[in-house]
């Protein structure tokens, strides 16, 4: 897959970003945060009806048929404006680990639900900081889960969940419906409430363990990468967003008899953003079109990742900063972007575990 | 396979066959005579084999290729330490700029673009002075016309390679009456004039490639002039551009950071490998992951350019990302090495040692655009945002506060 845009995927891009735009209300973000367990259901509709939730899935379960690439456009769209739900990237990991390592008669099941956005799905591998445990405590004994996976993002609302537990012979993969009994989730109260992060309780509920794999910590590492690459995407997107805010900002705001944007302390922070954001946007796109390559996906997948995370937060920071006063208020809204520039950060691996993941990488290939 | 896969395949083959006669290791204990007498035979090898004047049209003893191909080959010639040095700024910006500027066909400039292929001859551009070099405009060398010869007067300043050069390009003033930028007009000249003196300059990595020269009373022809009288600055940007596209280097020409991860396995911190080290694994990570950002955004430039199309104007944060991240990283590394970090020849390569690469990384960030000019052209062109405060601006040359 090149990492030159063809035509249909420019105008991927440019019609998500269309729509979402067209459909923006900051109002209706911030009345989120103040909620706890509800996510933007307008935002919602738009993705199943425009078909982004099935974007990356094959066509034979629902799906559009295409790859990373095209829902890392969806995801950039979707991070610019702060998409109020998580679910396109937590429901594509579990529809990626189905299609990978779960069977036929699981995938058949949960696969078109997904790709329609009928279903929400989940990924819950991390123990605190323990971002894919080796021996996780939630254990899964004769098909039944035990125990608890703290702050799974999207677990308030999600249908089905896919879960790193601890087996009869060492960590399985394993998928559960979350409308049963034996789960509970406790919704928590967050920096950023949209995400639906929730602790997710299991006392006995039903769960199938996947058998098409070897190694289910190299699986849920496949996963983690994936989406690794809609999120960084996304964080491409909101950096994006936020460095124009600076540089709309710096043109109209005047101080000391010209506008702000021609003091160099303040340009030069700028540019400094637009160099993070390219550089973020280069990986980005290279990681999404070496989703085939067993040998380059690993660390460019992980180097998306870390580079995405430090403009997201970097850009955040400082665009905040050019703002001067009107940047910290709930009106002004750049703190929407800097809360999910942090929520990102943390979801589907933080920044020490892709360090490492990536540091791995290159140890082994010198 | 595409024609330019089959042209890089070839361009590597041969350079590999070079390796061992002009290569890194060849080079090493030369003197300076030497080694710029051992750079002109490399030069006539490369000139031999296809691989000068890539871009140049054929009539003037170019290949008539792309800047594809050029940036092609010039991306495989990289790793191996070729004594390029003397020809790049030579081959790059005077020479072109000469020929585009001469009649079509002048025997003399054929002659001369002939010699500059071979390294028999090296061409200087005269561009910076001691108080004229961010911004250019101010410069101070004056040419005042006298028949039909102008007279110079001035000094020019970090001239790479004037030392050796037979011949040079020069801005200069020749109306100080009217704003900076239009004031200024183009030659050409040789540089064993009557009233010419070359002082190098040591750096202070302990190299001697940029000089110092004087103009006393140096006499040009009117028609060494290239561009109009009053156009010197447009005929100076366009210098400047005609190397558009050219190879880039994520480490910034210093050291790959697989060096780095090498050593860090090596190296112990408190008797275990660096490498387990989570600062050494942080700075490992994050230079990669930059540095991946920028091979990136070259391979799309390259696509783009392949495609027919324009490449994003993202191409700009190359040099100011690269260079600054190398002598970041050269610290560290040094660091990581604990004492024994202060060994250090001046024969060293800045592609192979942290050292070398520390020492002369000052110099990456302030030659051909300093990080600052380099930070307002992305303020201004690419994100459009104000031009700094210019009291200068549309004031006449001799009335600009001093």
């Amino acid at each position: 897959m090149s990492i030159l845009y063809d035509e249909g995927q420019q105008a991927i891009a440019t019609e998500v970003q269309r729509v979402l735009d067209a459909s923006y209300a900051s109002e209706r973000l911030k009345t989120l945060l103040e909620t706890r367990g509800r996510y933007d259901e307008t935002f919602w509709a738009l993705a199943r009806e425009q078909g982004w939730t099935g974007i990356a899935f094959p066509e034979e379960h629902g799906g559009l048929g295409m790859g990373l690439v095209e829902l890392g456009l969806v995801a950039e769209a979707c991070g610019s404006v702060a998409a109020g739900a998580p679910f396109l990237n937590s429901s594509f990991g579990v529809g990626h680990a189905l299609l990978n390592y779960g069977d036929a008669a699981l995938t058949g099941e949960w696969l078109p639900k997904l790709a329609s956005g009928e279903a929400i799905g989940a990924v819950a591998f991390a123990e605190g900081a323990d971002i894919l445990p080796t021996e996780p405590t939630v254990r899964i004994v004769n098909g039944r889960l035990h125990g608890t996976k703290p702050a799974v993002t999207g677990g308030a609302s999600a249908d089905v969940a896919v879960v790193l537990a601890a087996g009869e012979h060492g960590p399985v993969l394993a998928l559960v419906a979350l409308a049963q009994d034996g789960v509970d989730r406790d919704v928590l109260e967050t920096f950023d409430n949209s995400r639906g992060a929730a602790d997710l309780r299991f006392d006995g509920a039903e769960a199938t363990a996947f058998e098409n794999m070897g190694d289910a910590l190299a699986a849920a590492l496949d996963v983690l990468r994936r989406q690794a690459v809609v999120t960084a995407h996304e964080q491409v997107g909101g950096a994006r967003r936020m460095m124009e805010a600076a540089r709309d900002y710096a043109l109209t705001r005047r101080a000391f008899g010209q506008p702000i944007g021609a003091f160099q302390s303040i340009k030069h922070r700028i540019s400094e953003n637009y160099v993070l954001v390219e550089l973020a946007r280069a990986n980005a796109i290279h990681a999404a079109a070496s989703a085939d390559d067993a040998v380059e996906f690993p660390r460019a997948a992980a180097a998306a990742r870390l580079m995405a995370t430090d403009a997201y937060d970097t850009v955040s920071r400082d665009a905040t900063q050019s703002h001067g006063g009107i940047g910290v208020t709930w009106e002004a809204d750049l703190h929407l972007h800097q809360r999910r520039a942090r929520s990102l950060a943390i979801e589907h691996g933080n920044m020490m575990f892709w360090e490492d993941a990536l540091v791995e990488e290159l140890e082994g290939a010198a | 396979m595409s024609d330019l896969d089959a042209y890089r395949l070839k361009a590597r083959e041969w350079l590999t066959s070079q390796a061992s006669i002009f290569g890194r290791e060849q080079r090493r204990g030369l003197s300076h005579d030497e080694d710029l007498a051992f750079a002109r035979r490399w030069q006539i090898a490369k000139q031999e084999a296809g691989y000068t004047g890539i871009t140049w049209p054929a009539s003037h003893g170019g290949q008539g290729l792309s800047a594809l191909e050029k940036v092609v080959y010039e991306q495989e010639e990289i790793p191996y330490g070729f004594p390029n040095d003397y020809f790049a700024v030579s081959l790059g910006m005077p020479v072109p700029i000469m020929l585009r500027y001469l009649p079509d066909g002048d025997p003399w400039k054929l002659e001369r673009a002939r010699k500059a292929l071979r390294g028999e001859e090296i061409w200087c551009q005269l561009f910076s002075e001691p108080a004229a070099g961010s911004d250019l405009a101010g410069l101070r060398t004056t040419a005042v016309k006298d028949g039909d010869d102008w007279v110079v007067n001035g000094q020019k300043l970090w001239t790479t390679w004037a030392q050796h050069a037979d011949y040079g390009v020069i801005v200069v003033r020749t109306d100080p009456n009217v704003p900076k930028h239009k004031g200024l007009t183009y030659f050409w000249l040789d540089m064993k004039s009557p009233g010419i003196t070359v002082r190098p300059v040591k750096l202070a990595a302990g190299d001697e490639h940029v000089n110092e020269v004087f103009f006393d009373d140096v006499r040009i022809a009117d028609t060494q002039r290239l561009g109009p009288v009053g156009g010197g600055f447009g005929v100076a940007m366009e210098t400047l551009i005609i190397e558009r596209y050219s190879a880039t280097d994520p480490s910034g020409f210093g050291p790959p950071v697989a060096l780095l991860v090498d050593q860090s396995k090596a190296l112990t911190i408190k008797g275990r490998p660096a490498i387990e080290d989570g600062r050494v694994r942080e700075r490992l990570a994050r230079t990669y992951a930059m540095q991946n950002g920028l091979a990136s955004i070259y391979k799309r430039t390259i696509l783009s350019l392949q495609a027919g199309l324009e490449p994003g104007p993202e191409g700009a944060v190359h040099k100011l990302v690269s260079v600054r991240a190398r002598q970041k990283l050269s610290e560290y590394a040094i660091d990581l090495q604990g004492v024994q970090g202060i060994r250090h020849s001046e024969q060293d390569d800045p592609k192979q040692t942290w050292q070398a690469s520390w020492m002369t990384a000052p110099t990456g960030r302030i030659a051909g655009g300093a990080d600052e000019m380099l930070l307002n052209t992305i303020a201004e062109r690419i994100l459009g945002l104000p031009q700094d405060h210019r009291p200068d601006k549309g004031v006449p040359f001799n009335q600009i506060p001093r």
